[in-house]
């Protein structure tokens, strides 16, 4: 047994698959016993989940998010464990099936990746860059679960459905996914200038990839102020949550895949 | 009138509009990047401010937006900076919001560090030096490097790892710091950073098969008894020479390419000296005295690479830094106990 054998990692995406299937089928077919099976496999994927994260982590000695599969599955990873945050915290199955098919994006694109564990390239082997990676993820995975509340106000706005919560609670749930994953992506911008700083001397570069993240932060200290302006409150914040994940959806993967950068993580 | 300016200069809707338009302006503009390696890449490699006044004024068509973009972030630090102070004055009534202040003061400092290590200090300053030297340190004078040892490590297959340079910051005599500077771990003292940066090898002479099948390293001061009864000298060795039309030898390059020995015979009669180009093989007059030399490979030394980087705002971006981030952490936790008190700004 390897945490690197597919099997395993298949067997975590069929748990969060078949839960993002069984709450689509709460959605629709409102049970009780149902939505409990749903959190159940969720619950049980995130944990298999961890396990294997952390096996990794321990066996390679490092928090193993050097490569696409291992950055796409620790982002997996924060996105199930936010969306479990707010579900547990909130009740709010109606968030899954607007997180969940992202992660299982996410996920779903690692699996034909190969899952070896690399080895630590020297510039990699500091603290800082694992805080930087922690941070930067769970910031993303917030991003992403305000980007799906956005939806979520959207739909409710136009359905007006009693099974999905009130537009006032998803605001409010929309915004403190918003100031956490902005606090958490602060963090991820220090621990990344930090680490600049020991390792080239200068602690902002202006590479594509480190000039997109300074605009990721840039745009969402400008939604944690945009929430005390009526007009921008509701729809406008909706609809900027939505258009926040483009951003952060491109720093990480459009400008790996388009552009080029000398971003140590490209 | 002075109030409506300081209200404006603390209006959060002005807050939103400037950040948003450096956003847009930023996203626009930094898709010129990858496109322009030369002129972008330089940003990384000089200060902005040299940046600004250089390459960047030569083309204004593709850099204008990197400056409406600063006027803009630094319009959002004034903003901020006078918020945070709006915020001091009412500290009484708005305590609970310290760490969302902190965050704004954190930015504040870390933009006045960047625009003050912008425009003075200096960046990327190569220097080459071997263990065992003491060299100059490029921007300060009277303050010297030691490289006391050197080491790089290697891993399988050549793969470079790390490199250790056991270095020592001086003032004239004085010791100021003594640091291991390897991969992630600079020397810092007062805004000056050193770092290891590469390193290499360069000859400092050569392995030679010679008579009787023995071998030997000739460099610099070697010294050899000619079956003959002469006696050769190495008095230069240097890994590339250039032969001028009218016959001198000059050096060349650090880049092994035509190396060469100036040499020097003794023998009862006479003294004679010349050059022995490698790839020529022996002058006749070596051969006539009986030595027999066939090249091997270069013999040489490891030299380290160390980048030097001036930024006279770094301590005051790490204050800024970590303000921001025990602000974050502070905003985080004290969230939740603010939100049932539904104290915040409702601005039309
Ligand atoms: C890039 C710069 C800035 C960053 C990173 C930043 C960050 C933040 C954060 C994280 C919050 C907390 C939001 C919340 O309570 O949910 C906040 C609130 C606030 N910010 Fe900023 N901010 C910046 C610039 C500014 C500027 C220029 C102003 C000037 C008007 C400003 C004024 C405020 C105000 C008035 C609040 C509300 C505080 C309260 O709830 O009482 N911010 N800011």
């Amino acid at each position: 047994m390897h945490p690197s054998d597919p099997f395993l990692i298949r067997s975590c995406f069929s748990l969060y698959l078949l839960s993002a299937l069984l709450h689509l089928g709460e959605l629709l077919l409102p049970n009780l016993r149902l939505r409990r099976t749903a959190l159940g496999m969720l619950l049980l994927g995130f944990a298999l989940q961890t396990l294997l994260l952390g096996w990794r982590w321990g066996l390679a000695g490092f928090l193993p998010v050097t490569n696409l599969f291992g950055t796409l599955f620790f982002f997996s990873w924060s996105l199930a464990a936010v969306h479990l945050y707010f579900d547990l915290r909130y009740r709010l199955p109606a968030a899954a099936p607007f997180t969940l098919p992202l992660l299982l994006l996410l996920l779903g694109a690692a699996l034909p990746l190969d899952p070896a564990l690399p080895s630590l390239i020297p510039a990699l082997d500091t603290p800082l860059f694992t805080l930087h990676i922690v941070f930067s993820f769970l910031g993303y995975a917030l991003f992403t679960m305000a980007f799906a509340l956005g939806v979520l106000y959207l739909v409710q706005r136009r359905r007006a459905s009693p099974r999905l919560p009130d537009l006032a609670d998803i605001r409010r749930l929309n915004e403190e996914a918003i100031l956490l994953g902005f606090s958490l992506f602060t963090l991820c911008m220090v621990s990344g200038s930090l680490w600049a700083y020991v390792a080239w001397g200068y602690y902002f570069s202006w590479n594509i990839k480190g000039v997109w993240s300074f605009l990721v932060w840039l745009f969402y200290a400008g939604m944690c102020h945009a929430k005390f302006i009526r007009r921008w409150q509701g729809t406008g914040y909706a609809l900027l949550s939505i258009a926040g994940f483009g951003v952060v959806l491109f720093t990480y993967l459009g400008i790996g895949l388009l552009l080029e950068s000398n971003h140590p993580l490209e | 009138m002075p109030l409506r300016i300081w209200n404006t200069l603390c209006s959060l809707k002005l807050a939103v509009v400037l950040a948003s338009a450096a956003t847009a302006v930023i996203m626009g503009g930094s898709l010129l990047m990858p496109g322009r390696p030369g002129l972008f890449g330089a940003m990384d490699r000089q200060l902005l401010g040299e940046w600004f006044s250089g390459p960047a004024a030569m083309r204004l068509g593709e850099t204008w937006w990197v400056y409406l973009a600063a006027v803009l972030i630094l319009g959002l630090g004034v903003n901020a900076l006078c918020c945070f102070l709006d915020w001091l004055a009412h500290l009484r009534q708005r305590w609970r919001k310290t760490g969302e202040y902190l965050i704004h003061l954190g930015f504040v400092l870390v933009l006045a560090a960047y625009a003050w290590g912008s425009v003075s200090g200096f960046r990327g300053e190569e220097i080459k030096v071997r263990a065992g030297e003491t060299v100059a340190l490029p921007g300060m004078p009277g303050h010297y490097l030691r490289l006391e040892g050197f080491e790089p490590r290697v891993g399988a297959g050549g793969r470079p790892l790390d490199m250790i340079n056991r270095l020592v910051l001086l003032q004239g005599e004085r010791e100021l710091r003594r640091e291991t500077v390897r991969i992630n771990h600079p020397l810092t003292w007062k805004g000056v950073s050193v770092l290891a940066a590469s390193f290499g090898e360069e000859a400092t002479g050569f392995r030679f098969l010679a008579g009787g099948a023995k071998e030997i390293d000739l460099g610099p001061g070697s010294e050899l008894t000619l079956e003959g009864g002469g006696r050769l000298r190495v008095l230069a060795f240097h890994p590339d020479v250039v032969v001028r039309p009218d016959g001198r030898v000059v050096p060349g390059g650090p880049d092994l390419r035509n190396p060469a020995f100036a040499l020097e015979l003794t023998t009862d009669k006479e003294t004679w000296r010349g050059w022995y180009l490698l790839r020529q093989g022996l002058p006749p007059r070596l051969s006539s005295a009986g030595l027999q030399l066939r090249p091997l490979e270069p013999v040489g030394r490891t030299y380290s690479l160390l980048s030097v980087n001036l930024d006279p705002g770094a301590s005051m971006a790490l204050a800024g830094g970590l303000l921001l981030g025990a602000g974050s952490i502070l905003a985080l936790f004290s969230y939740y106990a603010k939100r049932s008190r539904r104290d915040r700004p409702e601005l039309d």
